[in-house]
């Protein structure tokens, strides 16, 4: 049992390895980028907050004094007409989507490159009144996929200004571009990065226990982590067990025969609560219990004033009517879906012999039902419990922005909205040890609900 | 079950008594919709980090919410400006009184300082950079230790408001070594790549960077009327009003130092339901931006309105539509012009904000009576002049849709119009303007986009139509980087709106000196946006926010937050 | 199939309520299908923009026709809005509840059968299938999608396919050729129990809203991406239960039996495992449907999901979060919520009952 136990718990480490990784990759793939978002977005309008160009400047140096410049692994598979990760990085977005278009079309990187940097000196040298005129030209230019079309702008522009050499350069190019074999963007090219890129640094990080810095107040992701963990935790810890309680005594209660009147009143009753979605529940229970038009049981939202100075129980007596509501809600929630499960286990378990065996001992049914048929159902009850935590934490998401209570919930949709990368993989990789951990108990439970149950711990 | 029973009731009685917490008299408590992150006066991103580094920090000038002017706030007085070849020299005077946390006077090394900071490489400072980067030295008066000047490039009419505006760091506090000493601040102008080597920099970014510079109530002291006491991450942030602040004594009115409240405490309510339940609970001093629904209920709730005031001040925040002049279907201005006859502005407004919003012609404010041009109307629904202006930019209208022929191909007109998702705002106006559209045969597709997504969107000039909102102010009227031609390639004008005219009058206006000249260039440009209909500006909202009535001098203004906390005294 | 009916029948005629459910689930469906020839007075998504927040049963003028639910935000019609819903609900969850509990059945159920060492594949497909991983995801994905997005001609596109189709082809015959020899043509177990729980621990791991939030960032909301995103987040959960179910069947005395008998995995699987395992996978069927209806509206809160101009029941839902005082916003499309949860419920829980009294037999 002990040597399965470790073996699992170390078959656990590639499948975090491989899920950081994943959402590490996927996470770098989004749209926009924390630095691009504050950094390179203007000011409100009405005034210019310093010019195009040194904004630029400034988001480059953002990136390079941060890593972000680096490639994201070491090596990469692309097409062979992309541009080199080290040149398309300091780019802002939209320019990287411009030189990478006109990449694809020609097939060469190199040329593209050359042509776009030509096209963006001309627009830097080109004074004001040039570039208006020439403003929709240089639009086509940029943006079109047609060859006859990038080579009639270019003879347009070369017509305003001939004596510019830069115009007359983009013109020769464009030429070029024109007898360019275009198919070469099929062929895949790999290269090589070596170990200054992105994810290397992460991973030493991590087996260093740094997990990284945030990219909005730069603290610790551990630090973050570690404070907001303790209020979800504490939250689906609390509820689950609550829920998991309730849910057994219900179903134990509904299997007896004397409660048989019950059952049709308490069964539809769950399947009502079941059928409201999570954010009406919770705005109905804050509406109902902790507004003055009602009953104001309960304060509103957050966790309280911490004051300096407070013993622990202080603390929890200050904090816990702040928690009943998010926590009942959440109980709520998932309780109507483990009570039909729990009962249908145990109504699974009644049709077996030893059940039947124990009721014709004249055992009360009661105890038959502890005694007996709920170690018997206890197998789907277990899977069902392990696998409960990603609903739970889907719940916190609500709970949280509802309450106002800080929490891994609330953390990651402002970490995803904010693009803070080592702040979303560093949660779901907290998310998915906790997951590894329930699933190992899973396992232990197994074994211990059910003997038949063997891991092949002597194979 | 009788014990049971008589637990459960008494916990009962118990949670009663706690719901309710027990709150300072002189404490004022506001709502923030998220996290401030930091408050590092050079770093910050939001909102509302910027009104809570308000209160602990201070620029040289700032604006007085009670009128919507920009007054002197450590300067003493307003900035002189010569003009020298192609520098500007802007000279500030300190005020004598300003000081410290620790009681050290606020000098013109404090200045210094900030701005070496500002520029330097190697720092967290990437976002406050560019607008810095047209200073290029300072000079500090030799006998007056409190004065100085900025020696600038070039001219532009924004530069004595920018130079105004940036946060005056403490160097005894943030560079207690002194390593910056040994830089001066044309150091870091032009290109500074050689300085990234430096020891001593790299020593001093190590320090300044660090998350002590963005939350440690210590550190992050400045010259302003408060401190931090606690600040509880995602739950609240309370500020203390220091014992014996020098703002509060300088006598004369032209200014807005104040430091009135004794307590002020932000809380971190995300939801804008709980957050008005708050209110309702009086667990809450200050609300803005109600929904316009519920704001009409509270109004009409007495017992409301016994415990609370509501304001609805005129807002420098505008709703506008920008549609891709750019794409072949849409560069016909008749086109454009078409379109805007099917926006039904004033169900926008009646739907949307339950009619607490003024329709505009262009970005200039309506409340801004000089600038505002009011020989024109807005735009509304009108089907027969949609239907004409189509024909005549040479549309056919078929079984299907409007069909014409571009490039040699046929194209029908469709339009899709995207917005940020969670917008209802915006939603809706969509929706409504997609059955206005229907109406007229022009298939709509309404797609709301990711924050990121949209932006990227609008930069990329990849889209037909978008919705979006801006926020302005009454003071600086240099639409330049909307609507300037060169900015349409890669900058804010993303419409890729412009005419020689526009153009002209855009650089007219930055050198106009008088008003009348101003007035005579704004109401031309507003006539010019109205004619090609790529900006079409819709409505300035009003805002709407609630405050508890034992607060008097609250200086209720359009201009972001909409109130001034500092001032807040207690009714007598 | 004979005997299923016929227990149907039984039932049927024995229970009132399970009468009444099936009337209502299949006059739903019925009103579902016929929805858009009914002669309702206002078209879905119609906006009535003088009638906002209209309560309902309230004297209108000048509407054409009384709002009897009243209206919403833009002075759609909750009536016709609440129709409408069950016609989006039913069309979305109910292709997304098939899809992934028969993705998880097959999967939880195949790993539960045959474990680590009882499927045997040869070593030529065991080694070739990762060498296909490449040109599959280069030439059928990467290219495909980046073609369209730097608007290449499509005609690049079915040339990509097409060099994959040809790769695909030239693997095949290796194969046939690896085959022929002895070393190659050896069949190794593979560890399929291992393979699937990994997958499912890591699918798993990843709450479903990051993938969803994820997804909203790169384009915007419709409903075959939220399709496959429920799909995809959805199935494991049935493939635990059916691996565990396996698991417990397996060590059932009549398979043993079965087994000694010398009947085929198929048989096996199908004739004796399937059936018993239908219990717990039918209610879990009935709730995933039921949750997924409520799910939608939970998206809407958090503004992805669906796009705006799909009528929805979470999107009238929503509603009530600009108006608190609109109660009927909640009311009417919540109130037929929780009817068809409930009827789908109890539906469920009478199958159970009779699949169970089937097992017995």
């Amino acid at each position: 049992m002990r040597y399965y136990l470790l073996k699992r718990l170390f078959l656990a480490i590639p499948v975090l390895w491989l899920l950081a990784t994943l959402v590490f990759m996927l996470s770098r793939l989004l749209p926009g980028s924390y630095a691009a978002e504050s950094i390179l977005q203007e000011g409100n309008g009405y005034y210019a907050k310093g010019s195009a160009a040194d904004r630029a400047t400034a988001y480059q140096q953002y990136l390079i004094r941060t890593g972000q410049h680096l490639p994201l692994f070491y090596f990469s598979v692309s097409s062979g007409a992309t541009p080199p990760d080290s040149l398309l990085r300091l780019l802002p977005e939209a320019a990287q989507h411009n030189l990478q278009q006109l990449a694809w079309h020609i097939g060469n990187w190199q040329e593209a490159y050359t042509f776009w940097r030509t096209l963006q000196e001309l627009q830097l040298h080109a004074g004001p009144a040039e570039l208006q005129a020439l403003a929709p030209f240089l639009q086509t230019i940029t943006t079109t996929t047609n060859v006859q079309q990038r080579v009639e702008a270019a003879r347009a522009i070369i017509k305003y200004d001939t004596a510019s050499p830069l115009a007359r350069k983009l013109y020769r190019l464009a030429l070029k571009l024109q007898q360019q074999h275009r198919l070469s963007f099929m062929i895949p090219s790999l290269r090589w990065h070596g170990t200054a890129n992105q994810y290397h640094k992460w991973l030493t990080g991590i087996l260093h226990g740094n997990l990284g810095n945030s990219y909005r107040d730069s603290r610790s992701v551990t630090d973050i982590i570690v404070e907001t963990s303790a209020n979800t935790f504490w939250i689906i810890f609390i509820s689950m067990l609550l829920t998991t309680l309730a849910a057994l005594e219900l179903s134990i209660k509904l299997m007896q025969p004397r409660y048989k009147q019950w059952r049709k009143a308490v069964m539809p009753l769950l399947f009502l609560i079941d059928s409201i979605p999570l954010f009406v529940l919770a705005l109905l229970l804050l509406v109902l219990f902790a507004s003055p038009a009602f009953l104001q049981l309960f304060p509103v939202y957050g966790l309280g004033y911490g004051y300096g100075g407070q013993t622990r129980i202080e603390q929890i007596t200050h904090t816990l009517p702040y928690l009943v509501l998010p926590i009942l809600c959440l109980s709520l929630a998932h309780l109507p879906y483990l009570v039909n499960q729990f009962y249908n286990a145990l109504s699974a378990a009644e049709s077996m012999d030893y059940t039947r065996t124990a009721r014709a001992k004249g055992l009360p049914y009661g105890l038959i039902i502890r005694k007996h048929m709920l170690r018997n159902a206890l197998l789907p009850i277990i899977t069902l419990l392990s696998d409960f935590l990603p609903a739970l934490i889907a719940g916190s998401v609500i709970i949280e922005t509802i309450f106002a209570i800080p929490g891994m919930g609330r953390l990651l949709v402002t970490s995803v909205q904010a693009r803070d990368y080592p702040l979303l993989v560093a949660i779901v990789l907290v998310v998915a040890v906790a997951k590894v951990v329930s699933h190992v108990l899973a396992d232990i439970c197994y074994a211990y609900a059910d003997p038949r149950i063997r891991y092949q711990s002597q194979a | 079950m009788r014990k049971l029973q008589i637990l459960g009731y008494s916990l009962l009685l118990l949670l009663c008594f706690c719901s309710k917490p027990n709150r300072v008299p002189d404490e004022v408590r506001v709502r923030l919709t998220s996290d401030p992150e930091t408050l590092n006066p050079v770093s910050y991103t939001t909102a509302g980090s910027l009104q809570v580094i308000n209160l602990l920090f201070q620029s040289l000038m700032a604006i007085d919410l009670a009128d919507d002017k920009i007054k002197p706030a450590l300067a003493a007085t307003k900035p002189s400006i010569v003009q020298q070849d192609s520098l500007t020299y802007i000279t500030y005077q300190l005020r004598p009184e300003a000081q410290w946390t620790n009681g050290s006077p606020v000098t013109a090394a404090d200045v210094a300082f900030t701005l070496k900071v500002l520029k330097a490489p190697l720092l967290n400072n990437e976002r406050m950079k560019p607008q810095v980067a047209f200073i290029h030295d300072i000079i500090i008066d030799k006998a007056d230790k409190r004065k100085f000047t900025f020696v600038c490039d070039g001219f532009t009419p924004e530069m004595e408001l920018l130079t105004g505006d940036f946060f005056i760091l403490p160097a005894y506090l943030f560079d207690p070594e002194g390593k910056m000493e040994a830089f001066t601040v044309s150091d870091f102008a032009g290109d500074n790549s050689a300085r990234e080597n430096d020891e001593g920099l790299q020593n001093f970014a190590a320090h300044y960077n660090s998350a002590e510079y963005a939350r440690s109530k210590d550190l992050l002291q400045g010259s302003g009327g408060y401190v931090i006491t606690a600040w509880e991450q995602g739950q609240y942030l309370t500020l203390k009003r220091k014992d014996d602040w020098w703002g509060n004594h300088v006598d004369d009115n032209t200014h807005a130092l104040t430091a009135n409240p004794l307590q002020i405490s932000f809380k971190i309510i995300p939801d804008n339901t709980t957050a008005l339940l708050a209110l309702k609970n009086q667990q809450l001093d200050v609300l803005e931006n109600i929904p316009a629904a519920e704001f009409n209920q509270l109004k009409a709730d007495k017992s409301f309105t016994e415990d609370y005031a509501l304001y609805t001040p005129n807002s420098y925040e505008f709703a506008y539509i920008g549609l891709n002049s750019r794409l072949p279907k849409l560069s016909d201005k008749r086109t454009r012009q078409a379109i805007a006859n099917l926006l039904d502005i004033n169900s926008f407004i009646k739907v949307s904000q339950q009619s607490y919003a003024t329709p505009t012609v262009g970005p200039v404010p309506p409340s801004i009576k000089p600038y505002y041009n009011n020989k024109l109307k807005p735009y509304s629904y009108n089907l027969q002049k949609a239907t004409a202006l189509l024909q005549a930019a040479g549309w056919q209208r078929k079984a299907d849709g409007w069909f014409k022929t571009i490039n040699g191909q046929q194209q029908q007109l469709t339009l899709e119009v995207s917005y940020r998702a969670g917008n209802t705002v915006f939603e809706n106006a969509a929706l409504i303007f997609q059955q206005g559209a229907a109406k007229a045969g022009i298939p709509v597709t309404v797609q709301a986009q990711e924050g990121s997504l949209f932006s990227q969107k609008a930069k990329a000039h990849d889209f037909d139509m978008f919705f979006r909102a801006l926020s302005g102010n009454p003071f600086v009227f240099n639409f330049k980087p909307l609507f300037y031609t060169s900015y349409a390639n890669d900058g804010a004008n993303y419409t890729g709106f412009g005419t020689p005219e526009s153009d002209s009058i855009l650089d007219a206006y930055n050198v106009a000196e008088d008003d009348k000249e101003k007035a005579r260039l704004l109401k031309r440009l507003q006539e010019i946006l109205h004619e090609e209909a790529a900006f079409i500006a819709l409505y300035y909202q009003k805002d709407r926010l609630a405050v508890h009535r034992r607060f008097t001098n609250l200086k209720i203004s359009g201009l972001e937050p909409n109130y001034d906390v500092s001032s807040f005294k207690l009714q007598e | 199939m004979k005997r299923l009916l016929y227990n149907f029948r039984q039932l049927w005629l024995e229970k009132l309520i399970f009468r009444l459910v099936t009337v209502y689930l299949a006059l739903l469906v019925v009103l579902v299908l016929v929805l858009p020839w009914l002669p309702l007075p206002f078209a879905p998504n119609y906006l009535d923009l003088n009638h906002i927040f209209q309560p309902p049963f309230a004297n209108v003028q000048g509407a054409g026709a009384a709002h009897w639910f009243g209206t919403d935000a833009l002075g759609r019609d909750v009536l016709t809005e609440t129709l409408y819903g069950a016609r989006t609900g039913l069309f979305i969850s109910l292709p997304v509840v098939i899809t992934s509990t028969f993705i998880g059945l097959m999967l939880g159920a195949g790993a539960g059968f045959f474990g680590d060492n009882q499927l045997r594949i040869s070593r030529a497909a065991l080694l070739l299938s990762p060498l296909l991983l490449f040109p599959l995801f280069y030439f059928g994905l990467y290219l495909p999608l980046h073609i369209q997005q730097y608007h290449l001609p499509a005609s690049y596109m079915w040339l990509s396919w097409g060099t994959l189709a040809l790769l695909l082809g030239i693997s095949w015959l290796l194969h046939l050729v690896l085959q022929r020899l002895a070393w190659f043509r050896y069949k190794a177990a593979f560890p399929l129990d291992m393979l699937i729980i990994r997958v499912i621990e890591v699918v798993s791991s990843v709450p479903w809203l990051i993938l969803v939030l994820l997804l909203a960032s790169f384009m915007p909301p419709s409903v075959m991406l939220l399709s496959l995103i429920l799909i995809f987040t959805n199935w494991t959960h049935t493939a635990r239960l059916a691996r565990a179910e396996m698991l417990r069947i397996k060590a059932m005395p009549y398979m043993e039996a079965g087994r000694a008998l010398g009947f085929t995995d198929a048989r096996l699987v199908l004739k004796q495992a399937l059936p018993n395992m239908m219990g717990p996978v039918l209610v879990a069927f009935g709730f995933s449907l039921a949750a997924l209806l409520t799910l939608e509206s939970t998206l809407s809160f958090l503004g992805i999901g669906l796009p705006p101009t799909i009528v929805s029941w979470g999107r009238t839902i929503t509603g009530i979060r600009s108006n608190t005082s609109a109660w009927w916003l909640v009311a009417f499309p919540g109130g037929f919520l929780a009817l068809t949860v409930l009827a789908l419920q109890t539906f469920s829980y009478y199958l159970r009952l009779m699949l169970q009294n089937n097992s017995k037999i």
